[in-house]
């Protein structure tokens, strides 16, 4: 029986996999060193950047310590109220933070303002990505063995030395995993930025888009080499990190007490 | 007196694990608290390491309250069931991390001691049971504690295993001059491995007192016989024949490992074999000789 | 205090629902579409998700580190880079514009999370449990102990694999060529337009279709309980 599910998704997840082939097949022709050299494209990418790091940075450090404050100080209502953002649709969200934001509230201007730090999309994703976090960093708490941290406390480490003997080996693996998601997910998106950011420099996916579907698809094949390259630029920064850290994982991972 | 609880109480889910418990451990002593499972006795231990709160009672050292004194500053280390090595430090590494100066020389030395020579750079995952329970020993006294608390660290070992462990515990607590609490629901592990003994029983202490005084008032500890000062279990044997002339013994059972055979008596309808200079092992026959109305190996 | 701070700043995004009075709810083709995507898409993921999870925890097989990765890897491709792609090959089957299309690509979008969602879920609870399932008939077992033991997972898969498909609007759109509306693609384009209380109904409809599903799944799951426990005494 799991064997026809297993058979199913590989084929289903077959086909964002073999997107980015025919990604490369569409990007062919394109001038890559013009778009490499098009001040619109490499604005777009330092913003992206900005904003990609900043919220991901943000939503990594937050959801782990609300995780750690379950787990660790017993602090249990925050399970409960940290589901809410969860039920929200990201464009949902992007619509609610536009209505707190534009003016409506007193005191809160800044996307009327046209402000250029893209304040509100880090704060939508913040907001939207904390809890996603908070959900895997929760189970990688539940799986780690306490007696790890009892005995680094009773093997008189200070608190800092505690965290870094007992919790952060653990933690590496669950926040380059959540670390990768949300940089995929943040770097390369439409809705929120498209809603919420400035018209001046666009983030990347609003800018591939705008190229795509204006001009009856005139400039398609920059958006797809953007896409590829975008994904190919990932995916060299996934397996680089994942190969940067195996040694060390696959060392925790055997040698761990469950 | 070093170590005194006195009245402590902890309340879980509407049940007294605790109920008001008083005892004393001296300095240099090893000092086992036994009882079944949900006695309280781990509860205990975790509230003298300051893993857990009392809700009532107080924890001294020397005359000095531990409460509200954080578990890293207490000088209290801990050697629990697993070995819980960090797994992403070497074996060595996990000694140095609790060395108060971060000596390699002496982390080490340390390693040297529980015989785990040579083992600095071994990973984690390649020690077998008994040996990461010896390095995780080595790291609990790299600490330099003034007192370590064993959390069952004898249960998850075979038995030539627990016996080897038992031995350098008590080696090395005495000649380091440390003292010990030792936590345990094995009864006969109480008596073989601590200098005094205290029972817990639903949060209480029930009695305590040392090995050869209890073993004479609790038949529960089971049967044991004084030499020299060292107590042994008296190991029970079934003897395959009558010992009329020359008896042969099959050994069924044997309740420690390198027990040695010697005097044989009859007690309460089983055959018992005190101590010699022979070492047996269980499933194998052996020739006895009737001397003087004892049996000799 | 620092909860009370904490809470307001959480839920003050909240207050935008009720900044204005939302337009009545029209059921029209945008709200069917979802519903449809909603319901198909959640029964598809949870029936997939927990089958290849089990598959990955439980199989012995030399291919598991293999399939691992290989299904793992969508999430780290940008989910609009792979929407081009997809929009490019599905061009070529002719499956731009029809509902198996967006149905397809949207699940395509959503799976590798759930897989991952009962990966995580299965392995916390762990194989000696599982296993002591097994000395049940295969029915009793999915009764009395599988359904009750997932349950939470379940809720959970079904929750982001909707919010996840009620995210979309550049999926949907392009896949669909503009053919298949959903309440999503009109919110987009209610956005672009000035009327505050349709952009709300629509806000409100994204978040409450979640909301009650998850709800929705969680009574089934005590009604079951309830009959299990009764038939076990």
């Amino acid at each position: 029986m799991s064997r026809v599910n297993v058979v199913i998704s590989s084929l289903i997840t077959l086909l964002p996999l073999t997107a980015v082939l025919f990604l490369l097949r569409e990007a062919v022709g394109t001038d890559v060193w013009s778009l490499v050299q098009d001040e619109t494209w490499r604005a777009s990418l330092a913003v992206t950047l900005y904003v990609t790091l900043v919220s991901t940075f943000l939503s990594l450090v937050i959801g782990t310590i609300c995780a750690r404050m379950v787990y660790v100080n017993g602090r249990t209502w925050l399970s409960f109220w940290l589901n809410w953002p969860l039920f929200v649709p990201h464009i949902a969200s992007a619509y609610l933070f536009y209505l707190l934001f534009s003016g409506g509230f007193p005191g809160f201007g800044l996307i009327a303002s046209n402000e250029r730090h893209h304040l509100v999309v880090i704060l939508t994703y913040v907001w939207k990505e904390v809890p996603f976090v908070f959900l895997m960093m929760l189970g990688s708490y539940a799986q780690l063995n306490r007696g790890y941290r009892d005995m680094a406390k009773t093997l008189q480490l200070s608190p800092w030395q505690q965290f870094s003997v007992a919790e952060w080996p653990f933690l590496i693996k669950p926040l380059l995993d959540s670390f990768w998601i949300l940089v995929a997910f943040i770097s390369f998106a439409y809705e929120v930025p498209a809603l919420l950011g400035v018209t001046f420099p666009k983030l990347l996916g609003v800018l591939a888009y705008d190229r795509l579907t204006t001009g009856l698809f005139l400039n398609e094949s920059e958006a797809y080499a953007v896409a590829l390259i975008w994904a190919l630029i990932l995916f060299a920064g996934v397996l680089l990190s994942y190969a940067l850290t195996a040694k060390r994982r696959r060392r925790i991972e055997r040698g761990v007490r469950r | 007196m070093s170590l005194k609880v006195t009245n402590i109480r902890k309340r879980f889910k509407q049940r007294d694990v605790l109920a008001g418990v008083d005892f004393s451990v001296s300095e240099g002593e090893i000092h086992a608290l036994v009882g079944v499972s949900g006695s309280g006795k781990t509860t205990m231990l975790r509230i003298i390491a300051g893993l857990e709160t009392a809700d009532a009672g107080t924890v001294t050292w020397n005359d000095i309250s531990l409460l509200g004194v954080p578990a890293h500053e207490r000088k209290i280390t801990m050697l629990s069931q697993t070995p819980l090595l960090f797994p992403h430090l070497t074996v060595g590494e996990n000694v140095l991390l609790a060395t108060p100066d971060r000596s390699k020389a002496d982390a080490e030395q340390w390693l040297r001691r529980v015989r785990l020579e040579g083992r600095f750079d071994a990973e984690v995952h390649e020690l077998s049971g008994g040996e990461g329970q010896r390095a995780s020993f080595a790291r609990a006294l790299a600490a330099s504690p003034r007192l370590i608390l064993l959390d069952e660290p004898f249960t998850n070992l075979d038995p030539v295993l627990k016996y080897e462990l038992q031995q350098l515990i008590r080696e090395l607590v005495a000649d380091l001059g440390l003292t010990a609490l030792l936590v345990t629901h094995d009864r006969e592990e109480a008596m073989l491995v601590a200098d005094r003994v205290t029972l817990l029983e639903n949060g209480a202490v029930r009695t305590t007192g040392t090995p050869t005084a209890l073993s004479a008032k609790e038949p529960t500890f089971g049967d044991f016989i004084e030499l020299d000062g060292v107590l042994y279990p008296l190991t029970r044997i079934e003897v395959s024949r009558e010992p009329t002339g020359e008896p042969v013994v099959l050994v069924r059972e044997l309740t420690r490992f390198g027990v040695r055979l010697g005097e044989y008596r009859r007690l309460s309808g089983e055959y018992v074999i005190l101590p010699c200079d022979a070492s047996f092992e269980v499933g194998r026959e052996y020739q006895l000789r009737k001397k003087q109305g004892v049996v000799e190996c | 205090m620092k909860r009370i701070l904490f809470l307001i700043v959480l839920l003050l995004p909240f207050i935008g629902l009720f900044s204005s009075m939302p337009a009545p709810l029209v059921f029209d083709e945008a709200v069917a579409n979802t519903i449809v995507h909603v319901f198909v898409l959640a029964g598809l993921n949870v029936w997939l998700a927990l089958g290849t999870a089990w598959w990955l925890l439980f199989t012995e097989s030399r291919w598991r580190p293999f399939v691992e990765w290989f299904l793992f890897l969508p999430l780290f491709v940008p989910a609009l880079a792979s929407t081009f792609g997809m929009y490019v090959a599905l061009v070529r089957f002719g499956l731009v514009g029809t509902q198996f299309g967006v149905l397809t690509v949207l699940l395509a979008v959503t799976l590798p999370y759930s897989i991952r969602i009962a990966y995580n879920a299965m392995y916390v609870i762990g194989r000696p449990l599982f296993e002591q399932a097994l000395f049940l008939p295969p029915v009793r077992r999915v009764q009395f102990v599988l359904v009750p033991l997932l349950t939470e997972t379940v809720r959970t898969i079904a929750l982001m694999s909707t919010v996840v498909v009620l995210g979309q609007f550049v999926l949907v759109q392009l896949i669909g060529a503009g053919l298949v509306p959903t309440v999503t693609t009109r919110l987009y384009h209610v956005y672009a337009g000035n009327d505050v209380s349709l952009a709300l109904q629509n806000t409100w409809l994204l978040v409450l279709i979640p909301a009650l599903l998850y709800g929705g799944i969680g009574y089934l799951m005590r009604i079951w309980m309830k009959v299990m426990k009764g038939r076990l005494r």
